[in-house]
């Protein structure tokens, strides 16, 4: 049976019974019969696959058959047919008691905790079956429900029945309900994290349900308050839902709340004005119905906003709306750069309460995480097959081509809304465009420091080796001079000015691009600075393996500009430099005790470094003050 | 016999050398060439640049090494375009004598570099003056000279140059007892003791700042 039609037939069901009278001993069934299947069938929709949503559903349809009978019995006088339909809605009873306490066992996952479960199952349904039967045959609930006709079976053994039905009762209903009880402690003492959170709302509505019964019970020997109290448990699986969003009910639920405070609203407001100035200033009629009109008109914008507001806090808490998440994530990217993809996936995760959030990268069949939420990133390589599985990842594309894929992985609560796909698939797409400019800024600044470490090494091999040379002969020519000085001292001077010419062109080389540092390595590129130092460096380096040559080269100028700033405009004392290598990459830090001033401007130093890091992903903060300046980065490094 | 794989230089050396009264006995573009070639007929002098083929790292310190190895009697100076302060300390720290590190551009003063291999030949210790000013100008915070008093890191500076105490008075206008009495300072300040010939106070200062 599909979910609408169950719909129609609850809903038919219930207004019928409500529309032959209202009778309080009977309204707990139509409140269950609504709660689940409303509850239910939300979830039915949107996912089809849940089981708990079905069990809803199926208990939801039991109470409502059960309740539009009874109601059909107990009206008064007897209507056709009366004994037959009746009789329908209390025997089944018990029978409803256990499709309750099973569907209640088996939340949130809609299975039950394990398979020892089963057997108790098995007991209550032997339970359930054998009262539902003595029910059937023999009138022993007829006193407690006053139908308006008689069972419509006249069995013997009434009297045997009579007498063992109240106590086979006794054990039974309370049996029934503490066995929910039993149950959900059972499980939230092995849950863990959402599903831990969740039990535990739903522990007390279980719980105080079955309060509610004993002291019904063992105080007026009756089982309707227990009865009335049983629809807290829907109610509080909702509130589960709502809290810790296992269902994606909260749009609905927002909603209904804000309507329904404004039909209360506007209902009062029409009412005070017409009824309360009506009477006070004797009059009545159309005009006052119009001015009351025009009141709660001009009134309802303003409160409708302020209630939406109040929904909104209510329902979503912290969480970020759909609408939130993307304008979010667009200033995001308007931002400033650096931190962009954790950026991403924080954004993502807002949006759909996921536990994990991953950003893979590459082709589709060699997946990379680059970045994920929180901050824990997989190691490990995947394939765009193996993350799309289940409809838990989407691939990020861009110019048609894969480039990534991004990943959510949501815990207990099975897969994604269709909404939050929609959700998913908006990022995706402003993800491709983020990765696509990270990958061109990379590939510039690669190509930037192949081109310069090539200029160094054609420096190196071709004009040092010839200037060297030279004066190499040249020092031959001063010391072949012999006796003719004025030739001696002029080959010497030449000496001295291409040695000079040397000297200069060396450090062009350098700066372009440091031979040590392609080398040796960062350490003694590092060192190397601190050596040719103006001002004293205190050096700690923890790095135990060679860096991409990007993060390398990134590293070794943040630390060639920091020492130059140190020394130059801000007349520092000391220096302190610390590299580090963290789980989350290079960790850097140049400090001076200077005068402090530095900033990013247009066409500085600093500006550069900010662009070429946050090509590398890596933010630059800069803390400048009259107590120095620090500059701090983090270089991802795989 | 000499290494480096930038051709020019090397046939300008071997000539200028040769010019000079030196004997060349082998020129290579790589250690390993030349390695191959000291144990059948080990010079007096091994002149390795420092950067060589295959990977421009530091093959010149590990042919030293190999030669050190295989003739332990052969003098080893290394060249280097650059200086590397590291690479210099490592030097001075593996070989016990008989080891150079000259720039490249030291080279072209024929003065300096005949004395200096003749120097690496006979067992002595060669410190570009360079690298020495550049040690002792080094201002890393825990520095030790950072203890010394300016006038005494100019001693120092001189000193490791192989400048005598009486070359260092004049140098710097001072008495010759004025410089013995910065000498000793230097040494207490750095904890070494007094004593040893002046190349040997050079190299215990170099492992100082090395530790």
């Amino acid at each position: 049976m599909s979910g609408p039609v169950c719909g129609a037939a609850v809903t038919a069901l219930v207004a019928g019974g409500f529309a032959l009278g209202f009778r309080l001993d009977d309204l707990h069934n139509g409140l269950l019969a609504v709660a689940f299947t409303a509850v239910g069938l939300y979830v039915v929709w949107q996912r089809p696959a849940n089981r708990e949503a079905w069990l809803f559903v199926a208990t939801g349809v039991a109470q409502a058959a059960m309740f539009a009978a009874r109601q059909y019995g107990l009206h008064r006088p007897a209507l056709p047919a009366s004994s037959w339909i009746g009789w329908l809605g209390v025997w089944p009873l018990p029978l409803v008691f256990v499709l309750i306490a099973v569907t209640l066992m088996s939340f949130p996952t809609g299975r039950l905790p394990s398979r020892r479960w089963r057997a108790v199952v098995g007991a209550l349904a032997v339970l359930g079956v054998a009262l539902a039967a003595m029910s059937a045959l023999w009138p022993v609930e007829y006193d407690r429900v006053p139908l308006a006709a008689p069972h419509p079976l006249h069995l013997p053994g009434a009297t045997a029945a009579t007498a063992i039905h109240p106590i086979a009762m006794g054990v039974g209903y309370p049996v029934f309900q503490l066995i929910w009880v039993m149950c959900a402690i059972w499980r939230l003492v092995r849950a863990e994290g959402d599903e831990s959170r969740q039990l535990r709302w739903f522990v007390c509505a279980v719980a105080a349900t079955g309060a509610v019964m004993a002291v019904g019970l063992i105080g007026w020997g009756t089982p309707v308050p227990g009865l009335l109290a049983a629809p807290l448990v829907p109610v509080a699986a909702g509130a589960a839902i709502l809290k810790y969003r296992l269902y994606d009910i909260d749009p609905l639920i927002n909603a209904t709340l804000v309507w329904g405070a404004m039909a209360a609203v506007v209902t009062l407001g029409y009412a005070v004005i017409v009824v309360a100035v009506g009477s006070l200033i004797g009059g009545s009629g159309t005009l006052l119905a119009l001015l009351a009109t025009a009141l709660v008109a001009v009134a309802f914008e303003p409160l409708r906003r302020r209630a939406q507001r109040v929904a909104d806090r209510i329902v979503y808490g912290r969480r970020a709306t759909p609408y939130e998440t993307l304008s979010r994530l667009s200033a995001q990217l308007t931002g400033p750069s650096s931190g962009l993809l954790d950026g991403l996936c924080a954004t993502v995760a807002d949006g759909t309460g996921a536990r994990q959030v991953v950003l893979w990268k590459g082709p589709a069949d060699e997946l990379h995480a680059v970045s994920a939420w929180p901050a824990a990133r997989p190691g490990e390589v995947r394939t765009l097959d193996e993350l799309t599985l289940g409809g838990r990842a989407v691939p990020v594309t861009h110019g048609g081509r894969t480039v990534g894929a991004l990943a959510v992985t949501t815990g207990a609560r099975g897969s994604l809304t269709s909404q939050e796909r929609g959700l998913l698939a908006d990022v995706a797409a402003q993800a491709g465009l983020v990765l696509e400019l990270r990958a061109s800024a990379q590939r510039l600044v690669a190509a930037g420091d192949e081109a310069r470490r090539r200029l160094e090494r054609d420096l190196h091999d071709g004009a040092q080796q010839r200037l060297v040379t030279v004066a190499m002969e040249l020092g031959a020519l001063a010391k072949a001079a012999n006796g003719a000085t004025a030739f001696a001292d002029r080959a010497e001077a030449a000496r001295q000015q291409l040695l000079q010419a040397t000297a200069e062109l060396r450090e062009t080389a350098r700066g372009l691009h440091p031979a040590v540092l392609t080398q040796d390595g960062l350490e003694a590129a590092l060192g190397y600075l601190a050596d040719r130092s103006a001002v004293p460096v205190r050096l700690h380096i923890a790095v135990d393996r060679r860096l991409a040559p990007a993060v390398e080269a990134t590293a070794y100028f943040v630390v060639s500009e920091g020492l130059t700033n140190a020394a130059k405009h801000a007349g520092a004392r000391i220096t302190t430099v610390t590299a580090e290598l963290t789980p989350r990459g290079l960790l850097l830090e140049v400090g001076d005790d200077g005068a402090g001033g530095a900033q990013a401007r247009p066409g500085s130093g600093l500006e550069g470094l900010t662009d070429r890091l946050a090509a590398l992903d890596a933010r630059l903060i800069v803390d400048s003050g009259p107590g120095g300046t620090q500059l701090r980065t983090v270089i991802p490094c795989g | 016999m000499l290494a480096d794989d930038a051709v020019l230089f090397r046939e300008g050396l071997a000539r200028i050398l040769t010019e000079m009264g030196f004997d060349v006995t082998g020129q290579y573009a790589d250690g390993d060439t030349l390695v191959a070639n000291v144990r059948d007929n080990p010079p007096d002098v091994a002149v390795l640049d420092l950067r060589m083929p295959p990977g421009f790292a530091d093959e010149g310190i590990a042919a030293a090494r190999a030669i050190r190895a295989a003739a332990p009697s052969v003098g080893l100076m290394l060249l280097s375009q650059y200086v590397e302060v590291h690479h210099a300390l490592r030097l001075m720290t593996e070989f016990d004598g008989g080891v150079g590190y000259l720039l490249k551009d030291r080279v072209s003063d024929l003065n300096v570099l005949g004395a200096e291999l003749r120097n690496v030949a006979i067992g002595g210790t060669v410190i570009d003056p360079d690298l020495v000013v550049r040690l002792v100008t080094r201002r890393r915070e825990d520095d030790p000279l950072g203890r010394l008093t300016d006038r005494e890191r100019a001693v120092l500076a001189l000193m490791a140059r192989g400048h005598s105490n009486t070359a260092i008075a004049t140098d710097l206008y001072l008495a010759v007892k004025t410089v013995e009495a910065h000498v000793t300072s230097i040494f207490t300040k750095l904890d070494l003791a007094p004593g040893d010939r002046e190349h040997r106070r050079v190299l215990a200062v170099l492992r100082f700042l090395r530790a």
